[in-house]
């Protein structure tokens, strides 16, 4: 039994040096983007972002804070803030704007409610000093639903091709089923490379 | 690379198990003449002690009627100990209280796996605003909550004041579905002064400064200022995890005598609550943004408390409370 503790231990010990030797020969890392993704409470933030992590979306409470993953795509190492979007919270947004690469601002495409709200945020957003010219995707989610709205309306309602500073697309997506998430992040992937040009 | 590695460490752990830990079992067997469920019984109380390795000992047996006794229905459960005992060959006329031990252990863990089962339906059942049974929950929950408001319609920025984050509710519950809302009612009307302390702290900012712009406000003020509900429902997602992962198992083996029902859940919510809220106050957090990170520091410091066989989550009026369960 003794013999058998240590020769476990060896074995262990072994395998750990084996695996650190092997990181070391990784490749070089990658080039970090820090995207920000924002939008209304019960827009499907944190949905999207697990969605983006491939990790279960069954179990999803509401954000108080934030959450924060990196996630590999096309050679960048995305690191993705999502911010809570209550409105006890929004004021604490703009201590993250710093040095965002790409802002995602998701909205509840079933929630015709409040679309004006939503565009009011978004617009103070795009007004923010700190965010002159970053690119910015919209993400008009929850398209499963049939009362959704769709992307042309709500890129007409909140006035997007008014937008003349900066990249901008508008995406219709349902972070629920993962149908159209990989179309924008191909954008934002596209947008940063451009920018660095 | 890495994978196929864990694979090999896995054989050897098996082998392990397979052969010296069965050759050693033999060898006690013999030298004492009793068996292993027998010398569990003898050698420890009731509680999560003797649970847990009943529990363990029936699932690494190479006995199928052994094994299955795990996943057995409750009320099967009286006929499956007389077969174990008839199995091992054990009278039960002179080893009476084993029956008694034996039965009690696994009732709780066959009981455990129902409360998965029965949480996980909670879980799963979304809020529906067109079922009057959760509207009526909902509207209880506010006037324990709010006795002396009320509330001005359904539909109404007053859910804020209890810490929901918009006019509906509905939205709130997501992945926690009905699981919440039962939790936050049952945390509301049976601990009401703890839960009407904690909402009430949670409205309050360390420093009151209300005159101040909001941004300027933030960074002088430790407020305390989370929101009281959608905590609730991240702490139900705690307990849910708990549950699910079986870490849970030490507290209610230890605390429920046969099968633990949805109350003893509900009393370690309330009990996850309070110590959350005492938590947050010694961390003293700068603000809200900060609430993930302490949420993870405490779900490690609770586990690091589960893995003690003698702990127990109890909550101060568990004594009377489930007191008047176990009658």
């Amino acid at each position: 039994m003794i013999f058998f503790n240590y020769f476990f231990f060896y074995y262990y010990f072994f395998l750990q040096g084996l695996l650190s030797i092997l990181r070391k020969l990784k490749s070089t890392p990658d080039q970090e983007v820090r995207i920000l993704l924002l939008g209304l409470d019960n827009g499907g933030k944190t949905t999207l972002l697990k969605q983006l992590a491939s990790e279960d979306i069954s179990h999803i409470t509401p954000t108080q804070g934030f959450n924060i993953k990196s996630v590999q795509s096309q050679g960048f190492k995305l690191n993705v803030w999502d911010i809570g979007g209550q409105r006890k919270i929004r004021p604490y947004w703009r201590n993250y704007f710093e040095n965002t690469d790409v802002l995602i601002y998701v909205i509840d495409s079933a929630d015709r409610k409040r679309f004006e709200e939503t565009g009011q945020e978004l617009a103070e957003l795009l007004d923010e000093e700190k965010l002159s010219g970053v690119p910015v995707l919209i993400f008009a989610n929850k398209q499963d639903l049939l009362t959704a709205a769709p992307a042309s309306e709500i890129a007409e309602g909140l006035n997007l091709h008014t937008i003349r500073d900066r990249m901008w697309q508008i995406q219709s997506c349902s972070a629920l089923t993962g149908e159209g998430i990989q179309e924008g992040m191909n954008w934002v992937c596209k947008s940063v490379n451009a920018k660095k040009k | 690379m890495k994978h196929f590695l864990r694979v090999v460490t896995q054989f050897f752990v098996f082998l392990y198990f397979k052969c010296l830990w069965r050759g050693l079992k033999f060898v006690v067997r013999k030298f004492t003449g009793r068996c292993e469920l027998q010398r569990i019984c003898y050698n420890n109380k009731h509680g999560a002690r003797r649970t847990l390795k009943i529990e363990s000992s029936l699932r690494y047996s190479k006995n199928e009627l052994l094994q299955s006794a795990l996943s057995v229905h409750p009320d099967k459960v009286e006929k499956t100990i007389d077969d174990i005992m008839a199995l091992k060959h054990i009278n039960p006329d002179t080893n009476p209280q084993l029956g008694i031990s034996l039965q009690a252990s696994l009732l709780q863990i066959v009981g455990y796996r129902q409360l998965v089962a029965e949480v996980e339906k909670l879980r799963r059942e979304p809020y529906d605003c067109e079922n009057a049974e959760h509207e009526q929950m909902l509207m209880k929950l506010w006037k324990e909550l709010r006795p002396d408001t009320p509330l001005s319609s359904r539909i109404s920025k007053q859910w804020c004041e209890i810490g929901f984050q918009g006019s509906d509710p509905k939205t709130d519950f997501r992945g926690m579905g009905l699981l919440g809302l039962h939790n936050l009612l049952y945390f509301a009307e049976h601990d009401k002064s703890t839960a009407l302390q904690i909402l009430h702290d949670s409205l309050q900012p360390k420093h009151n400064e209300a005159n101040r712009p909001e941004w300027e406000q933030k960074n002088q003020d430790k407020a305390i200022g989370y929101s009281f509900a959608i905590v609730g429902i991240n702490i139900t997602d705690l307990a849910h995890s708990l549950l699910v992962s079986g870490a849970l198992k030490t507290h209610l083996y230890n605390v429920a005598p046969e099968m633990p029902s949805l109350v003893y859940l509900q009393q370690t919510f309330c009990y996850l609550m309070q110590e959350f809220h005492q938590f947050w106050v010694e961390e003293d957090p700068s603000d809200i943004m900060e609430f993930n990170r302490v949420r993870s520091k405490f779900h490690r410091r609770i586990l690091r408390q589960l893995k003690n066989p003698d702990a127990t989550l109890c909550p101060h009026f568990s004594a009377s409370d489930l007191h008047l369960v176990n009658l």
